[in-house]
C-alpha cells in the first residue's frame, strides 16, 4: 500500500474514511486538472476539495439523478468525475442514470458513498443492503466494498487510470479500523487480499465485516484450534475467481459474511464461481441480511440480531468444519 | 476566443428546402424499413433539427472531435433516425448507409442513438429525461475551461414529466449556464394521449421561468421564426440558460399523421408511403 501524508494514525486505531477521501481527492485534484467532485448535498468531508478547486466542485442539492447525469456529461467531455453521497440513494434513485448514462458509454465516473449495510442507525430507508446486487449486475461496472480507510485512498488513487465506471462502498466512514499495516499487503482492484493465512476453512468478507472475520479467526484459533483463512474480497466485480478456486482447493470450506442481503452480494458472486468452475466444497455457509427490513439499532446489535455477527461467524465456521 | 468552425450561411428558404428533403428521406426510410419508426415525433422536430445542424450549430463533419464544436444532445432519443438523416444531409453520414442498415444486426443506426457505435453522436440516449442532466454536465465543462461553444439539447414536451429534467433545470440555473440551450418539441402529444388531457403542463413557459430560465416561444415549423429565435440567443458567456419552446405538430407535413395518436410510431406500406409523399408535396406547394 502506498502510505500517504494524510495518515497521522497509529495502526489498529480508528480513522475516518471520509477524511481520507476528502484529503485524497484534494491530492488527486492537484495532480489531475480534469478531476471533478459532485455531490447531492452530502459534501461535509469534501470541504478541502471544494475550497481548493471551487470551479470543479458541484453540489446539486437533493438531486441524485441530475448529479449522476451531470457527472456523465462531464465524463463525456474527458473529465474524471467523482460522485460522493449516500449509497441507498445513489444506488437506487439514480440507478438508471448509473446504468444508461455511465455504464452504457463506459465512462470513468467513480461513485463513492457511505451507508452500505446496516450502519448509521437510520432505519431501512437509509441502509444500502441491495446495492452490491444492483451494481454487480451492471455491464462495465467495477464494484468495490472497503472497510480499511487507508485502502479507500489507495483505490481512489488507482482508479485514476481506469477507463470505465467504479463503485466504492463504505460503511459509515467516520471511524473505521485500519486493518492492514501500510505496506503489508498489495492493494489491486480485482484481486482479493488474503488478510490471514489458514488451511481449515476460508472466511470471505468485504468492508467492515473483514475486521469481524479476523476477530472470528482469532477466536477459532484460540478456543477451537481451527486455523481460518480470511480473504478480504474488496472487489466484488470483477471477482477474483482464481483466488476463490485456490481457497476451495486448499481449505475446502467457505463461510461468507457480509453486511448486505445474503443473496445478491459477495456470497452469490462466490457461489457463481463455484458452480461455473465446478469446484468441490465440503461446506458452505452464507451470512448476511435475511429478507427483512432490519429496523433500528447499532450496527453490531443488528448484525447479531440478523445472524451475521461475530458469534454467528464463529458458529458457521464450526458448523462447516464439524 | 473565436471559434475556428464557421456556422453555415444558410438562408431561410434553403433551410425550408432542407427540411423538406429531411421529411422526404424520413418517409422513404419508413417505406423501406420493415419495422416501426417513431415517425410522428420525428416529423414534429424535423425543422428544429434542420435549424440546428444547417444553421445554428458550429459543427464540422470532417472533424468530429474538434473541441470548439457546439454539442448536441438528443434527449428525445426516439427521434434518432431524424437526427441521423439530418446529419447525413449535412455530410456526417451516408444516407444510403442509414436506409440500407437501419435497425439491422450490427448496424450503427438503431432506434435510439449510441455514441459508442456511431461516432459523431455526442451521447447515448433513449431513456427520457436524461438529456438535460448530460447537457448540463457538458456545459459545466465548457464554462470551467473558458470555452465559448454552446451545448444544445432537444427534449420532447412529454419527456419533461421526468423529475430529472427539473432537477437539472435547477442545477443549470444554479450554476449560471448561459451556454446551455434546451429546445422543446412542444407537440402536445404523449404516446397514448394528448398532453393537456392527462398531464397539465400549462402554464408551461411559466414553469421554466419559475426555474430561472430565459424562455423563448416560437412556432416550431416556421423556419424564419426559428432562425430569428436562434439569433436572439444570449451570448454563451451569459448567466441564464435558455429554453426555446417550439410549438409543433406531431406528424407535421403528412396530413393523415398530424395530431393523430395512431402515428406516434408506425411503418408505411407502399400505398401509405405514396399518400404520405403526396401530402408532403402538396403541403410544400401550398406554402
Amino acid at each position: 500500500m502506498t502510505s500517504t501524508d494524510v495518515t497521522s494514525f497509529t495502526f489498529g486505531e480508528l480513522l475516518s474514511s471520509r477524511t481520507v477521501i476528502g484529503q485524497t481527492l484534494k491530492e488527486l485534484g492537484e495532480a489531475n486538472d480534469n478531476l471533478w467532485v459532485l455531490t447531492p448535498d452530502i459534501g461535509a468531508t469534501l470541504v478541502e476539495f471544494r475550497d481548493t478547486f471551487p470551479d470543479r466542485f458541484v453540489d446539486v442539492g437533493l438531486s441524485e439523478q441530475a448529479c449522476v447525469g451531470i457527472a456523465a456529461g462531464l465524463a463525456n467531455e474527458g473529465n474524471i468525475p467523482v460522485v460522493s453521497g449516500m449509497l441507498p440513494f445513489l444506488s437506487m434513485r439514480a440507478l438508471e442514470q448509473v446504468r444508461s448514462d455511465i455504464c452504457y458509454p463506459n465512462l470513468p465516473v467513480k461513485i463513492v458513498g457511505t451507508h452500505g449495510g446496516l450502519v448509521g442507525n437510520g432505519g431501512s430507508t437509509h441502509y444500502a443492503v441491495e446495492d452490491l446486487g444492483l451494481m454487480t449486475s451492471l455491464v462495465n461496472m467495477t464494484v468495490t466494498s472497503i472497510g480499511d480507510p487507508l485502502m479507500v485512498g489507495e483505490v481512489l488513487r488507482q482508479s485514476m487510470n481506469m477507463t470505465g465506471p467504479l463503485y466504492i462502498r463504505l460503511a459509515v466512514g467516520k471511524k473505521d479500523k485500519v486493518v492492514y499495516e501500510p505496506g503489508s499487503v498489495t492493494i489491486e482492484i480485482g484481486k482479493g487480499i488474503t488478510a490471514r493465512e489458514g488451511s481449515d476453512l476460508t472466511l470471505f468478507a468485504h468492508g467492515e465485516t473483514v475486521s469481524q472475520a479476523l476477530e472470528a479467526a482469532d477466536v477459532l484459533a484460540a478456543e477451537h484450534s481451527i486455523n481460518a483463512r480470511v480473504v478480504d474480497m474488496f472487489t466484488l466485480k470483477p471477482i477474483d475467481a482464481d483466488l476463490i478456486q485456490r481457497c476451495a482447493e486448499e481449505t475446502g470450506r467457505f463461510v461468507v459474511v457480509e453486511d448486505h442481503l445474503a443473496y445478491g452480494g459477495l456470497a452469490s458472486q462466490i457461489s457463481d464461481v463455484i458452480v461455473d468452475r465446478g469446484l468441490r466444497l465440503e461446506g458452505f455457509q452464507r451470512l448476511g441480511i435475511p429478507q427483512v427490513f432490519a429496523g433500528f439499532g447499532e450496527d453490531t446489535e443488528l448484525r447479531d440480531k440478523h445472524g451475521y455477527g461475530l458469534q454467528a461467524t464463529v458458529d458457521a465456521a464450526l458448523a462447516v468444519t464439524a | 476566443m473565436t471559434s475556428t468552425i464557421a456556422r453555415p450561411e444558410t438562408s431561410v428558404s434553403e433551410l425550408e428546402d432542407l427540411s423538406y428533403e429531411l421529411r422526404e428521406k424520413l418517409l422513404l426510410l419508413c417505406g423501406e424499413y420493415n419495422g416501426s419508426v417513431h415517425i410522428g415525433g420525428d416529423l414534429s422536430c424535423a425543422d428544429v433539427l434542420t435549424l440546428l445542424f444547417h444553421y445554428g450549430m458550429r459543427v464540422d463533419p470532417q472533424d468530429l472531435r474538434n473541441p470548439e464544436r457546439d454539442r448536441f444532445v438528443l434527449s428525445k432519443g426516439h427521434a434518432a433516425v431524424c437526427m441521423y438523416i439530418t446529419m447525413a444531409i449535412r455530410g456526417f453520414f451516408d444516407y444510403r448507409g442509414i436506409v440500407d442498415t437501419y435497425g439491422q444486426l450490427d448496424s450503427a443506426y438503431g432506434m435510439h442513438p449510441c455514441k459508442v457505435q456511431l461516432p459523431g453522436v455526442e451521447v447515448s440516449t433513449g431513456s427520457l429525461g436524461h438529456g438535460l442532466p448530460l447537457a448540463t454536465g457538458m456545459a459545466l465543462h465548457a464554462r470551467r475551461n473558458g470555452m465559448d461553444h454552446r451545448v444544445f439539447t432537444l427534449m420532447g414536451d412529454g419527456e419533461t414529466g421526468e423529475g430529472s429534467v427539473w432537477e437539472s433545470a435547477l442545477a443549470a440555473n444554479s450554476n449560471n449556464l448561459g451556454n446551455l440551450v434546451a429546445f422543446i418539441d412542444r407537440n402536445r402529444q404523449l404516446m397514448t394521449s394528448f398532453a393537456e388531457e392527462r398531464v397539465k403542463l400549462e402554464p408551461y413557459p411559466d414553469k421554466w421561468r419559475a426555474f430561472g430560465w430565459n424562455v423563448i416561444e416560437v412556432d416550431g415549423h416556421d423556419m424564419g421564426a426559428l432562425v430569428a429565435a436562434f439569433d436572439s440567443l444570449p451570448a454563451p458567456d451569459s448567466d441564464t440558460p435558455t429554453v426555446i419552446i417550439c410549438d409543433t405538430v406531431k406528424g407535421k407535413g403528412v396530413d393523415f399523421m398530424e395530431a393523430n395518436l395512431a402515428w406516434h410510431a408506425g411503418s408505411l406500406n407502399e400505398t401509405d408511403l405514396q399518400r404520405a409523399l403526396a401530402s408532403l408535396a402538396h403541403g410544400r406547394k401550398a406554402a
